[in-house]
């Protein structure tokens, strides 16, 4: 041990110089992704909904994270500082003035056989899939690296400290990590990546951070770390008194765990059957398959952990701080030898069994044998629900489950009961209408983010509700759709409720702000990222062809358009007559063909003028819940309804295996989230597997104005996941369509005038919601539209109180009683067991 | 961009000599013999070795025997290009019938050469000094390839910016005097804004484009024009003269040293351009020279023709594999191009970087690999050179990654991913809906009524472009009549 702790303290001095270069220099936001770099870095966000002052908040707050962030990046200079390259020749000045040339780097003689490349700078690998050995590289990848670009050929990783981070949580050392990348890249390691990886993982995992009866413990196995904790200036005086300094336990040790659904489900011994199932092939892959599935079976696991307790609202504080002192906190839950809780009674149903890349990215999550918190990311419609219901069934705990929307609370339900043999009576909703607990002493509660964090007047009934969920220890928090929630929501839910582990899904872990860094403090790292295009071949989600329409605008509207408003731009290029011509002849096209479509609108105004004109049924935030029921039935079983317009309500956790054709009128800015969960709409199709089929995604841009623009940000992720947009100008016999709207230039002239006029009066009508409580608010009107009726724009956070600072404080005194309140809060036979359960185990120690 | 433009690129040149000419190039066996093997088609071939040692002319009907009646076409084609070069002659009479014979100084020369006899030294005259034992042939094929990618990179503006401590085979540039042929053949023009005050032509970067053989016969005649204009008697230099000693030094043997003093005078005087070009090594001892692989592939058979680039990888593959000379000899099958527009070449030569570097925006560069993208931007820059989106994509095309060629033979699509194809067609597109009309701008008015007058009466008469009343100006095809009235408007006041 002492060794390696001298190596440790020398990063933390190292850590500190770089972070004080890091932070004389304000370089430019950090890059996201490579191409920032790349291409020009002057780009604007658009994207999310939220209110100036929630941004420098929000900024304020991030500012540090982000700054230690970058001190570790890989282009700090306590990576780089070593000799410049000095190979020069007459190309070199091509790339960055020589920076990115690095054909200095000796390839091996036998480099052909190898898959990778790396930038010693960036730390992006490039990965040849045409390459032998690319099906183990990729697998190794996934694990220690971000995919960035998976298109065809060549795909394009980069390494990154929280890619690593969730590497070695996976249980992979940095030994393993430093010598499988050496066997893949054709080149020899360059020293900068082996000191990065080096410096990242040696301190990951060391430190544990656990909940133990409610509380929560710092652990690690090695004291004198805890002790150089507790002497820290700010953990210091964050560990709660009156308890023991630091208590000493013996670490469990490690039984074959097995994932409920999986082949080897049998009871088999999951290792094992691993080996096994891989002794046939070649020596190399083998040792590849134990490295990357490795069980953590070291004698490591039999010392004494060491462990402190700190307060509740402390948590996050003290997580910060250990970043920042070069010790993230690693998040672990081993259920199976928590006897405190009570065990709940689920399985997955037998006929139930999970596909391969679901069992993939289960194993991640609970790789050596205990769960992990984090993000598993996969397209839309691959099957996120099971795999949050099957990691539900194999923690067997306590569920929490956030989500959404209401609507997707009771879709929640109902896939819970759908696959696994739970009693109906255990699932519960917490929602706005209903508002049931469980019957036994453990269950599942489903329940939306607004619900948990709404702090205004609450019902008597919710009240009571919070109360009990933040009285209790949650086996595993669900979070759905993780990527629409802004932080200041997560913060709130994670410090109010408190669960051992938490799994979030998504499809597009993508925020055009950048939030979403900070969801691996939040959280935990990204588990699991699925290739959309592999899943897509192998007949998971349907196989889409894009494209992209053009439509120029007549004269007279791109007249309008110059001299126009920014909101009143939106509306022109939305009501551009070329485009509804466009629309009207793609519906009327895939109509004949037997195709449902979908059309998406973000702009009201001409979703109703579009639906309208064409006579279609549409949805929008203000329709209300039994119309969207009646109108979303009709969609799916009437033959005589085939076209749906939705307003962006519709982009998320709406589920409409009937929809084969989705057409895109107008779109929220540059949002590539936006455009990922739209296409998601279609993946599901029912029809995927049928011989030939194929879904098609058109998105209807107006010529010379900002959507192009947008429209090529907005696919930068598809693209970068190997969908190919093709660029349509002319529809081939559009002026035949019958009725084709607006074939005259007068037509165009009035629908120009009435556009402007409309938009005069009721500009304030067009904004819209998000899809998160747009349903909630909706509810509350009366749902007819176009009468007058106001809304405003406004942000989640605003609606759930994130601008109300009163919340955080009273927030905290009710953390601080909570354990009294538990212990007297008499009235109910729970609390009373609880009370009884935290007694006794007090008692044991 | 293979063969067949090459050839046509030298044909072109031969077609416009006069009978005389051809008269006097046919004295040279080598001459024959280079333009027999080079410029002729199979069909044509057969012609001329049918009628090569045949005792008395041949009837043409003859002829029509040999060719199937669905040949027509080919054997009226090669007769006409066998009769455009002057190899054969028909006669003409009246009541004869036509009779086809080969020209007599081609037969007579075609003969020598076949037969080897005579002492006109047409295929050169080996050395008979001592051979320095380091000029063997990787050496020579370094030296050209060195030359030869000079001037390439001199027209993909890319020479002297790490010049100096060049490892990766970039000098100094090529010569002043090639330079000038550069500039000369309009590949490349002088743009003061662009760094080294050069930059790429749309004939420049077809002639990147080319297979080298054709880019050497592209230089070579350029000189040779150039030589024409000049008439450059007074050095004792003759483009004909020079075409016969071109297609002389591509019979020669390479690795072998010939005798300079066998040379004629204005032919020695070639040599310090050939030099320039690569296309021979002089050593110390300026008694000898070397033809280099450029030359004597000159005049290789269409079948035979390897590229300059591809035989100096088979050169250079006994050389260590280390990776950055073999990889970047791989300029053909080295791109892919991916649907999300990135493009990655398995090359390390400078010179196919500078290439890409023209309409790809470059990221990242590894022993043997680049990666880059197309954007928007670089796509635009590329054109503004005057390079055209259908070069690019057949730049592309040519030379797509084997990778790429198998993928799309199984699915059945075509090699480049066709939204690429679409979006490069479609930026080029982008940057052509400017339309430019001459004429007058009128601003700076005394008043806004002379404005609102002139610019009203402007628009009367029809040659009113554009108005701003904001900015008081507006723009005019033709101003005579506004003079006029401008002139009345101020008398009358």
């Amino acid at each position: 041990m002492p060794p390696k702790r001298k190596a440790a303290a020398a990063t933390a001095g190292a850590a500190k110089a770089g972070r004080a270069s890091a932070m004389s220099t304000p370089g430019p936001a950090t890059p996201r992704s490579l191409d920032s770099s790349v291409m020009s870095e002057a780009e604007e966000d658009f994207d999310e909904d939220v209110t100036e002052a929630q941004k420098k908040r929000e900024d304020i707050l991030h500012k540090e994270a982000d700054e230690f962030v970058d001190s570790w990046k890989l282009e700090s200079n306590r990576f780089q500082a070593k000799g410049k390259n000095t190979h020069y020749d007459a190309a070199t000045h091509y790339f960055g003035s020589g920076k990115r040339d690095f054909s200095d780097l000796q390839l091996k003689p036998d480099h052909r056989n190898r898959p990778l490349w790396i930038d010693p700078l960036k730390g992006v690998i490039v990965l040849e899939r045409f390459n032998p050995l690319a099906e183990q590289a990729t697998d190794f990848l996934t694990t220690i690296a971000e995919p960035k670009s998976r298109p065809t050929f060549l795909h394009e990783y980069a390494l990154t400290t929280h890619s690593l981070y969730a590497a070695v949580s996976v249980g992979l050392r940095p030994r393993d990590i430093i010598n499988t990348l050496d066997r893949f890249l054709k080149t020899h390691l360059p020293v900068s990546i082996r000191e990065f990886i080096e410096s990242c993982t040696q301190s990951y995992g060391k430190v544990k951070l656990v909940l133990k009866n409610n509380k929560y413990f710092v652990e690690s196995v090695d004291a004198e770390m805890l002790q150089k904790l507790l002497k820290d200036e700010i953990i210091g005086k964050l560990r709660l008194h009156g308890a023991e300094e630091v208590t000493t336990s013996y670490a469990p040790t490690m039984g074959a765990l097995v994932i409920p659904g999986t082949q080897n489900a049998a009871g088999v011994h999951q290792a094992n059957l691993r080996k096994a199932g891989k002794a046939g092939e070649p020596g190399e892959e083998t040792e590849l398959f134990a490295t990357l599935n490795a069980e953590e079976d070291d004698e490591d696991d039999k010392e004494a952990v060491h462990a402190f307790e700190i307060a509740d609202v402390n948590v996050e504080q003290v997580q910060k701080r250990c970043l920042d002192l070069g010790y993230p906190i690693l998040e672990e839950y081993d259920f199976r030898n928590d006897d405190v809780n009570a065990t709940l009674d689920i399985d997955l149903r037998p006929n139930t069994s999970i596909r391969p890349y679901q069992e993939k990215s289960l194993s991640k999550m609970f790789g050596n044998g205990r769960a992990k918190s984090g993000i598993i990311v996969l397209p839309c419609g691959a099957g996120k629900t099971l795999v949050g219901i099957t990691a539900a069934c194999t923690i067997k705990k306590g569920i929490i489950v956030l989500c959404t929307s209401s609507m997707s609370v009771v879709q929640w339900r109902q896939e819970f009961l759908k696959w696994s043999n739970i009693n109906p009576d255990d699932v519960a909703i917490f929602t706005a209408e209903s508002k049931n607990k469980f019957s036994g002493n453990t269950g599942i509660i489903v329940t939306t983010y607004s619900m948990v964090t709404n702090n205004r007047e609450r019902s008597h009934d919710s009240k009571k509700m919070m109360d009990f969920l933040k009285g209790r220890e949650w086996g595993l928090m669900l979070l759905d759709e993780v990527h629409v929630v802004p932080a200041e929501v997560f913060r709130r839910v994670i410090s109010s409720i408190k669960s051992h582990s938490k799994l979030g899904l998504t499809a597009t872990l993508l925020r055009e702000d950048d939030k979403i860094s900070h969801l691996n403090f939040l959280i935990g790292p990204k588990l699991y990222e699925a290739n959309w295009m592999e899943l897509s071949q192998q007949g998971h989600i349907a196989k889409v062809q894009c494209a992209e329409v053009w439509c120029p605008m007549p004269t007279e509207f791109y007249d309008e358009y110059l001299r126009a408003s920014s909101r009143m731009k939106r509306t022109l290029y939305a009501m551009n007559p070329t485009k509804f011509q466009a629309c009207q002849y793609l519906i009327n096209y895939h109509e004949q063909r037997g195709d449902k479509i979908i059309v998406f609108s973000d702009e009201l105004y001409s979703l109703k003028q579009y639906a309208l004109k064409l006579g279609k049924v549409f949805i929008y935030g203000s329709t209300g819940q039994a119309e969207r029921m009646q109108v979303l039935e009709n969609f799916q079983h009437n033959p005589n309804v085939n076209t749906l317009f939705l307003s962006k309500i519709g982009d998320t956790s709406l589920d409409l295996p009937e929809a084969t054709v989705l057409i895109q009128i107008s779109s929220h800015f540059g949002s590539r989230r936006q455009e990922a969960q739209r296409l998601g709409r279609i993946l599901r199709a029912k029809r995927r597997n049928d011989e030939g089929f194929n879904a098609f995604f058109y998105s209807l841009v107006s010529k010379d104005t900002q959507e192009m623009y947008y429209s090529s940000k907005r696919q930068a992720f598809l693209v970068d996941q190997g969908y190919a947009f093709k660029v349509i100008t002319q529809l081939a016999n559009i002026e035949k369509t019958p009725d084709l709207a607006f074939a005259t230039p007068a037509e165009r002239r009035e629908l120009l005038q009435r556009t402007l006029v409309d938009n005069e009066k009721g500009t304030e009508e067009d904004v819209e919601t998000d899809d998160l409580f747009g349903k909630v608010r909706g509810k509350k009107k009366g749902g007819a539209w176009g009468n007058g009726v106001r809304r405003t724009a406004g942000t989640l956070g605003e609606l759930s109180g994130g601008q109300d600072m009163a919340y955080i404080e009273q927030n905290k005194a009710a953390n601080r009683g909570l354990t009294k309140k538990a212990q007297k809060a008499g009235q109910s036979a729970f609390f009373k067991k609880i009370a009884r359960e935290k007694e006794r185990s007090r008692v044991g120690k | 961009m293979s063969v067949g433009t090459q050839s046509y690129q030298l044909s072109d040149y031969l077609e416009k000599l006069p009978g005389t000419t051809f008269r006097k190039l046919y004295q040279q066996p080598s001459t024959a013999f280079a333009i027999f093997r080079r410029m002729l088609p199979p069909l044509a071939k057969i012609f001329v070795q049918a009628l090569l040692y045949a005792p008395s002319p041949l009837l043409l009907k003859q002829l029509d025997v040999w060719v199937k009646a669905e040949g027509k076409v080919q054997r009226d084609r090669a007769l006409s290009i066998l009769r455009s070069l002057h190899i054969v002659s028909i006669s003409a009479g009246k009541d004869k019938p036509q009779e086809v014979y080969l020209t007599t100084n081609f037969q007579n020369s075609l003969r020598l050469a076949l037969e080897g006899g005579g002492s006109h030294g047409s295929f050169g005259v080996p050395s008979t000094l001592p051979v320095d034992p380091t000029i063997d042939i990787p050496y020579l094929d370094r030296y050209a390839r060195k030359k030869w990618e000079d001037i390439l990179h001199y027209v993909v503006n890319s020479v002297g910016v790490h010049g100096d401590g060049g490892s990766g085979g970039s000098g100094s540039g090529p010569k002043a005097s090639v330079k000038d042929l550069l500039l000369a053949g309009r590949l490349v023009e002088r743009r003061p804004n662009t760094k080294g005050g050069i930059a790429i032509t749309q004939a420049g970067f077809t002639f990147l484009l080319q297979e080298a053989n054709a880019q050497v016969w592209t230089l070579l005649l350029l000189w040779l024009e150039a030589v024409d204009r000049s008439s450059a008697v007074a050095s004792g230099m003759d483009s004909v003269d020079m075409l016969s000693f071109l297609f002389m030094l591509a019979s020669l043997e390479l690795g072998r040293a010939y005798d300079t003093s066998a040379l004629t005078e204005p032919r020695r005087n070639m040599l310090p351009s050939l030099v320039d070009f690569g296309l021979i090594y002089i050593p110390r001892d300026p008694r000898q020279y070397f033809p280099t692989r450029l030359a004597t592939t000159l005049t290789s058979t269409a079948s035979a023709l390897r590229s300059v680039s591809s035989a100096f990888a088979a050169a250079t593959a006994a050389a260590p594999d280390d990776g950055t000379v073999a990889a970047g000899t791989e300029s053909r099958g080295s791109v892919i191009v991916e649907t999300n527009y990135r493009v990655y070449a398995y090359t390390s030569s400078p010179l196919q970087i500078a290439v890409l570097a023209l309409f790809c925006q470059l990221n990242m560069r590894f022993a043997g690999m680049v990666t880059g993208r197309l954007t928007r931007e670089s796509i635009r820059r590329a054109i503004e050179y005057g390079i055209t989106a259908d070069q690019i994509i057949s730049y592309l095309a040519a030379h797509a990654h084997e990778q790429m060629a198998r993928t799309a033979a199984t699915v059945g699509r075509p090699v480049l991913p066709p939204t690429v194809v679409d979006q490069i067609r479609l930026w080029q597109l982008e940057n052509e809906r400017m339309r430019t009309t001459p004429g007058f701008l009128f601003k700076d008015f005394d008043t806004y009524d002379e404005y609102q007058a002139l610019s009203s009466y402007a628009e009367e008469i029809g040659v009113l472009e554009w108005k701003s009343d904001k900015k008081v100006m507006f723009f005019v095809s033709k101003y005579e009549q506004l003079r006029d009235f401008l002139k009345s408007r101020k008398s009358s006041k």
